[in-house]
């Protein structure tokens, strides 16, 4: 009885102490004799902590065993124990990048020319692996937080510009835009008739150019000719002396012409001075201008040549009366 | 009324008064007891029996515990993790939850129903019918003959109950996951593995010794202080348990806030 009591203890505290050890190897990953030390420095590592994955083109390969910040504080050092059997790319670096939206987070080996991150840490020790975190997803919250605010400023401020009489006018300019684009297009419509109008007539002129060049060439043909011709010298003795009797009228009417217009000059001196006069008249001064307006005077006047005119009677039939000579 | 006014003063002065006296004479039996370790030859013997009756006599209740827990973890996580949540943290859920609380707190809480109570009676029942007396009249220590062996046993026993209902809940819940919540053993093993950290086990290891001191020792304790016979007994074996139990509690934030 004792003794089954003993072994029965016995077997249920191994029993419990291989769950436990069994247990945690198992749910770390199983047992990691042969694995190699890995090392990569980044300037920061994220979430990482240690039991995180470590794979290598989607694999995993290790696990990480400690995070810790380099002595000068300047990296982060990442240890990881991977495979044996892995053979690492002649680039290799670390890149530390969420697993999941949910905090866990894995470090990936991976070729410098696969992905060229700029922010890699290039730590002075051999057998050190370079290393980059990704922005934790909180960064990104933060950033994707930022570009909502601004969106909901811009927004209110588009709110704001956009009211309803802001609508109105932006109907209204489309409308004017739209009575614009009417216009244009009948202008434009106009002008093309009017092109094909021009253009016909400029084909009709270059038919009628077309025709009066034949026509000269013709002409200029028969001036050739007859340029050519044994009465050529002679006509054209005969053209200068006609192009000379031509050029003597010419100076004869220029001279004319002048003479004219000296005469039409003092015809438009004599006409002013008449227009003066007749002013004048008009107008009641002078000796004119008051026989014209008064009618005593022209009534006088008229009296004044009877009587001169019986005088000049009265002479003619009686000089002596008037007139005597003598001579000494 | 001046005579209620220093009624409820007198009330208050008196449970405060026990309570101090009811600590006191706790630590005063935490030392005699460590004391009563040097007699070895005395507590040894019954050290075996002793983890026998309080650990592998405990091992079904607490395996028949953790299994329904286990289940019903998953098929709670399955619930409550939907939508965008991947379907594996089931298993992450379900493991943390088994090795940081659910394990030892569920599994102390039973003990202290199952074995605290037995103890508490089982002393107060040696102390009404006069045993305890007799054992000192024979010259034996009863601290170490009654109290080391028990509180030795739990110590040692605990934990190998905690870590056995602890594996048996995740696999009850691995099996939930798997028959009742079509998921693949791949997907739960990996939320399992997620945010697994060797120090749970040793916090769950922590804890659970912890508790087995103070369930044996809150049994002794009102075991050894049981009075008015079998009235007593029982109302020892009834403190016992709720003594313990917010032992349990307080112990459990306690280590949480400290360890974790």
């Amino acid at each position: 009885m004792e003794r089954r009591r003993e072994a029965l203890v016995g077997l249920v505290v191994l029993l419990g102490i291989a769950v436990g050890v069994v247990g945690t190897i198992w749910l770390q990953g199983g047992l990691r004799r042969d694995m190699v030390e890995l090392r990569a420095a980044t300037a920061n590592v994220g979430q990482l902590v240690a039991g995180a994955a470590v794979r290598f083109r989607g694999v995993s390969v290790g696990r990480v065993d400690a995070v810790a910040v380099t002595p000068g504080g300047e990296a982060v050092m990442v240890h990881m124990s991977v495979r044996p059997e892995l053979v690492l790319p002649a680039d290799a670096a670390v890149l530390l990048a969420p697993e999941s939206v949910f905090g866990d987070w894995q470090a990936e080996i991976l070729s410098l020319t696969e992905l060229d991150l700029p922010y890699f840490v290039d730590y002075p020790e051999d057998g050190v692996l370079p290393g980059a975190a990704l922005p934790d997803f909180s960064r990104l919250t933060a950033t994707a937080d930022e570009i909502a605010r601004n969106l909901t400023v811009i927004s209110e401020r588009f709110q704001i510009a956009f009211t309803e009489q802001t609508a109105l006018q932006l109907r209204s300019a489309i409308e004017n835009i739209g009575e614009v684009s009417d216009g244009l297009s009948e202008i434009i419509a106009q002008q093309a008739a009017r092109f094909e109008d021009l253009s016909e007539g400029v084909n009709a002129s270059a038919a009628e150019l077309g025709a009066a060049a034949r026509v000269a060439r013709t002409s200029f043909e028969r001036i050739d000719s007859i340029i050519g011709s044994a009465g050529a010298g002679e006509m054209l003795g005969d053209a200068g002396a006609v192009l000379s009797n031509l050029r003597s009228l010419t100076d004869e009417l220029n001279s004319s012409l002048g003479d004219m217009r000296a005469a039409a000059q003092q015809a438009d001196t004599t006409f002013a001075r008449f227009d003066v006069l007749l002013a004048a008249a008009e107008t009641g001064d002078g000796s004119v201008g008051k026989l014209l307006g008064d009618p005593t005077l022209a009534e006088g006047a008229i009296e004044a040549v009877q009587e001169l005119r019986a005088l000049l009677a009265d002479i003619q039939e009686n000089p002596r009366r008037y007139l005597s000579f003598s001579i000494f | 009324m001046l005579e209620r006014v220093s009624g409820a003063l007198a009330l208050v002065g008196g449970r405060t008064i026990t309570a101090l006296q009811g600590m006191g004479q706790a630590w005063a039996l935490l030392m005699a007891s460590a004391a009563s370790l040097r007699n070895a030859d005395v507590w040894l013997p019954h050290l075996l029996p002793q983890m026998a009756r309080i650990g592998v006599a405990s091992v079904p209740i607490a395996l028949f515990i953790a299994t329904f827990t286990g289940i019903v973890m998953s098929l709670q996580a399955s619930y409550t993790l939907t939508g965008t949540i991947p379907v594996y943290f089931v298993g992450t859920l379900v493991g943390k939850t088994m090795i940081l609380e659910l394990g030892p707190v569920l599994t102390a809480l039973t003990l202290a129903g199952r074995v605290g109570a037995n103890i508490s009676a089982e002393l107060g029942t040696m102390r009404v019918t006069e045993q305890v007396d007799a054992l000192e009249t024979l010259a034996y220590d009863p601290l170490a003959y009654l109290v080391v062996p028990r509180v030795l046993a739990a110590i040692l026993m605990f934990p190998i109950v905690v870590l056995l209902a602890i594996a048996l809940g995740i696999g009850s819940g691995w099996i939930t996951a798997l028959q009742l919540l079509d998921m693949s053993s791949p997907e739960f093993v990996k939320g399992l593995r997620l945010f697994f950290l060797p120090w749970d086990v040793w916090f769950a290891v922590i804890k659970s010794v912890s508790f087995g001191a103070v369930v044996t020792g809150v049994g002794c304790y009102f075991g050894l202080r049981t009075e008015r016979g079998a009235e007593g007994v029982g109302r020892s074996a009834t403190r016992t348990v709720v003594v313990a139990s917010m032992l349990i509690l307080c112990l459990d934030a306690f280590w949480a806030a400290t360890l974790l």
